[in-house]
C-alpha cells in the first residue's frame, strides 16, 4: 500500500470519526438550547394563564391554534407536580388545504408542560403542548448542512492531501529511480536530486554517499583483482618456463612424466583461470574500445575450423545454417564468445551427440545434446557455477554474458529436451 | 642468433637463457632498465625479449630507445598485461611480436625465430631444414621438391617443431600454440598425437627422414638424428 493511500486512509477514518462525534454533540447542543428556548416559551403562557386566572378569577377560553393546545382538567389538590415532557402533538388542519394526506390532522413531535392553577377553589392539572416541528426542521436544516460541510471538507481534504502529497514525495520518487537504476559497475554518478524537505535531502545525502562508496569499493576490489591476477602470472610464467625446462633433462620414467603432465595440467588451468578474471575485469571495466565492423557469418565458420578435429573426435554431427550478419562489436571479444558457447557446447555433449547452429539477422542460436536435463537457468551465468566434473573454469558462461551486455546484445539459456540452447539476440 | 634477454624476474630470466642458450644461440641477459639501455647502446642483437615492467623504468621506453637509434634489432616484447591497449601501443611503437606472459618456452622460440627470420632474410622466405624446404609465403612444404600436402595445422606444428629443434615440446605447448590458450580440452591432446602422426607418415612417404619423436608420453621432440 503507497504511504500516500495509508495516510489518506487513517485521515479518512479520523475525520470522519471526529465529525460525526462533532455532529453528534451539535446536534445535542442545538436540541438542549432549542428545548430549552420552547420550556421558555411554555413557561410563558402558563404565566399568562396563571396571570389571566388570578385577574378574572375563571379559566381562559381555550381555543385552537396552529401550533398550540391547552387542556384543563379538574384534578386532585396537590395530585399533579410541575413538569415538562415530550410529546406528539395534534395539529389539525382543514381538508381542502391538504388534499390526500390523513383527515383531519397529523401527529407531529411535541413539547409539553403540566401546570396546576386553582380558580375559584378548584384545583386545575393545566397541560400545554406546543408543536416542536419548527424546533426539529431547524435541527434537520443544521444537521444537513453540517452533514455537508462534513462532506465537502472530506473531499477538498483529500484531494488536497494528494495533489499536496504527491507533490511533497516527488523527491522520495526521483531518489527512488536513480536508486534503482543504480549499477555499481557502471560509471555514471548517480544524480544529485534538488529538494527543499529536510529528510528528504538526508535520504538523498546517505543515498550519493552510500553509492559512491559501493563504487570505490568495487572499483578498489575490481583494481585488486586485476593487480592480484597480474602478480600471479609472473610465478605462474615462472612455473610454466621451470617445467618446460625441466622436460629437456630426458631421461624421465612413466611415473614421472605422469606427474609432470599434471603439473602441465595444472599450471594451464590456473593461468586460463586468471586469463579469465583479468579478461572479467576489463570487460566489466568496458577497456575495450576498437569497435569494428565483423563478419559474424565468416568468424563462426573459422571458429568451426578451429573445433573441426573435436567435432571428429567426439563423432559430433554439426548442422548449421548461416545468414550473413554483420554487427558492430571488438572482434576479439565477440572471438571469445563464440569460443566460450562452442567449448561449451562440446565439452557438456554426449559421444555422437550433436550441434545445431543457426545465424539469422536477429539472433544466433546454439543448441546441443547433453545430459538430459535442464539447468539451472540463471546460475550457470553467475561465477564460478560449475557443472560437476567440468574442465572448465567456471566463468566462461559469465564472461560471455558481460560480453553481450557489453554489445547490448542478450544471452539466455534455455532446455527443450534434449536440446541445451543458447541464444544471443542482437541489439 | 645473438638474442638479449630483458626481464627482471630471475626464475624467468635463468629459463630463457638456457633454453635459447642450448639451443646454440648467444643469450645475455638484463635484469633493470638501465642494464637494458646500457646493453642495447653497445651490442647489436637479433632479437631482443623486452619486458614491460622493470626496476629503474618502463620497458617501452627501451623500445623508444631502440627505434630512435634506428637499431636494427628485432623486439619482442613479453608482458604480463594482456591488455589489446599495451599490446598495440607496442607494436605501433616498432616491437615485432608481442607475448603475454605465462608462455611456454617452445612458443617464445617460435616467435623468436620468425622474427629473425624476417629480419635475416629480408623478405626471402625459404625455410630449409636438411631435405625440408618450407616457403613460408606460400606456405608450401617440398622434401626434396616433391610437394608435401600438409593441413593448416599440420603445416604450423611443422614449422613450431623446426623453431625448436632439438628440444622436447610439452604437449601444453603444442595444444596452446594450435588452438589458442583458450582452449581447455584435455582430450586435445589425442588430436597433437593424430596431426604428429599425419605429418610423420607425410614426410616420411615423400622421402624425409623421420625426425619427429615422441618424449616420454610429456611432449615430442624434432631431431635430425
Amino acid at each position: 500500500m503507497k504511504l500516500l493511500t495509508k495516510y489518506n486512509r487513517v485521515n479518512l477514518v479520523t475525520t470522519i470519526v471526529v465529525m460525526l462525534v462533532t455532529a453528534i454533540i451539535y446536534y445535542q447542543a442545538i436540541s438542549l438550547i432549542l428545548i430549552n428556548q420552547k420550556d421558555t416559551d411554555l413557561g410563558v403562557e402558563e404565566r399568562e394563564i396563571l396571570e389571566y386566572a388570578r385577574l378574572n378569577h375563571h379559566l381562559p377560553q381555550t381555543f385552537e391554534s396552529n401550533d398550540q393546545q391547552i387542556t384543563f382538567l379538574e384534578a386532585e389538590p396537590g395530585s399533579v407536580a410541575r413538569q415538562f415532557f415530550n410529546t406528539t402533538y395534534f395539529k389539525k388542519w382543514h381538508e381542502h388545504h391538504h388534499p390526500g394526506r390523513r383527515p383531519g390532522g397529523e401527529y407531529e413531535a411535541g413539547r409539553g408542560l403540566i401546570t396546576t392553577v386553582t380558580v375559584g377553589g378548584k384545583y386545575y392539572k393545566v397541560t400545554i403542548v406546543e408543536s416542536k416541528v419548527e424546533t426539529e426542521d431547524l435541527i434537520r436544516i443544521i444537521f444537513v448542512i453540517t452533514i455537508a460541510v462534513i462532506l465537502l471538507l472530506l473531499v477538498v481534504l483529500s484531494i488536497t492531501n494528494r495533489l499536496i502529497l504527491g507533490k511533497l514525495w516527488q523527491p522520495f520518487y526521483r531518489i527512488m529511480k536513480e536508486l534503482r537504476l543504480f549499477n555499481v559497475a557502471d560509471s555514471t554518478q548517480i544524480q544529485n536530486v534538488e529538494t527543499t524537505v529536510d529528510e528528504f535531502a538526508e535520504l538523498n545525502q546517505a543515498v550519493l554517499a552510500m553509492t559512491s562508496k559501493a563504487k570505490r569499493d568495487y572499483k578498489d576490489l575490481k583494481i585488486f583483482t586485476e593487480n592480484a591476477s597480474h602478480e600471479l602470472m609472473t610465478p605462474i610464467a615462472v612455473i610454466n618456463s621451470k617445467l618446460d625446462t625441466l622436460i629437456q633433462t630426458e631421461n624421465f620414467n612413466e611415473r614421472q612424466s605422469k606427474l609432470l603432465n599434471d603439473l602441465y595440467a595444472a599450471v594451464s588451468r590456473l593461468n586460463r583461470l586468471n586469463q579469465s578474471l583479468l579478461l572479467l575485469v576489463k570487460i566489466e571495466n568496458r577497456l575495450h574500445r576498437d569497435e569494428e565492423e565483423i563478419d559474424l557469418k565468416a568468424l563462426i565458420e573459422e571458429q568451426l575450423g578451429q573445433f573441426e578435429e573435436i567435432f571428429q573426435d567426439k563423432g559430433l554431427k554439426l548442422n548449421y545454417s548461416l545468414d550473413n550478419k554483420e554487427i558492430y562489436a571488438v572482434r576479439n571479444l565477440i572471438e571469445i564468445l563464440l569460443s566460450n558457447l562452442l567449448s561449451n557446447a562440446i565439452r557438456h555433449n554426449c559421444n555422437g551427440g550433436s550441434i545445431t547452429i543457426n545465424l539469422t539477422g536477429s539472433e544466433l542460436v546454439i543448441s546441443n545434446t547433453g545430459e538430459d536435463k535442464a539447468l539451472p537457468d540463471e546460475k550457470i551465468f553467475t561465477r564460478f557455477h560449475k557443472s560437476s566434473g567440468s574442465e572448465g573454469s567456471g566463468l566462461g558462461l559469465t564472461i560471455s554474458r558481460q560480453i553481450c551486455e557489453n554489445f547490448n546484445f542478450s544471452l539466455a539459456y534455455r532446455f527443450q529436451s534434449p536440446l541445451h540452447i543458447f541464444t544471443v539476440k542482437f541489439g | 642468433m645473438k638474442i638479449l634477454v630483458v626481464e627482471d624476474e630471475e626464475g624467468l630470466r635463468e629459463s630463457i637463457e638456457e633454453y635459447f642458450s642450448d639451443a646454440g644461440n648467444v643469450c645475455e641477459t638484463a635484469q633493470d632498465y638501465q642494464a637494458a639501455i646500457t646493453k642495447i647502446s653497445i651490442y647489436r642483437y637479433d632479437c631482443i625479449l623486452l619486458d614491460i615492467t622493470l626496476p629503474g623504468g618502463d620497458g617501452i621506453d627501451v623500445l623508444k630507445v631502440i627505434k630512435e637509434n634506428n637499431y636494427p634489432d628485432g623486439v619482442l616484447i613479453i608482458s604480463a598485461k594482456n591488455s589489446l591497449d599495451d599490446r598495440l601501443n607496442g607494436l605501433n611503437l616498432g616491437a615485432d611480436d608481442y607475448l603475454v606472459k605465462p608462455f611456454h618456452l617452445s612458443e617464445l622460440m617460435a616467435r623468436v625465430m620468425a622474427i629473425v627470420r624476417r629480419k635475416a632474410f629480408n623478405g626471402s622466405n625459404l625455410l630449409l631444414f636438411n631435405e625440408i624446404a618450407i616457403d613460408l609465403l606460400a606456405k608450401e612444404v617440398k622434401v626434396n621438391k616433391t610437394p608435401v600436402k600438409l593441413t593448416r595445422k599440420e603445416y604450423a606444428l611443422l614449422l613450431y617443431f623446426i623453431a625448436n629443434k632439438g628440444k622436447v615440446v610439452s604437449k601444453n605447448a603444442i595444444a596452446e600454440h594450435l588452438w589458442g590458450d583458450g582452449i581447455d580440452m584435455a582430450n586435445n591432446f589425442d588430436f597433437i598425437y593424430s596431426h604428429i602422426k599425419n605429418i610423420r607418415k607425410k614426410l616420411i612417404e615423400a622421402g624425409a627422414g623421420d625426425y619427429i619423436q615422441a618424449s616420454y608420453g610429456m611432449g615430442y621432440k624434432f631431431t635430425e638424428q
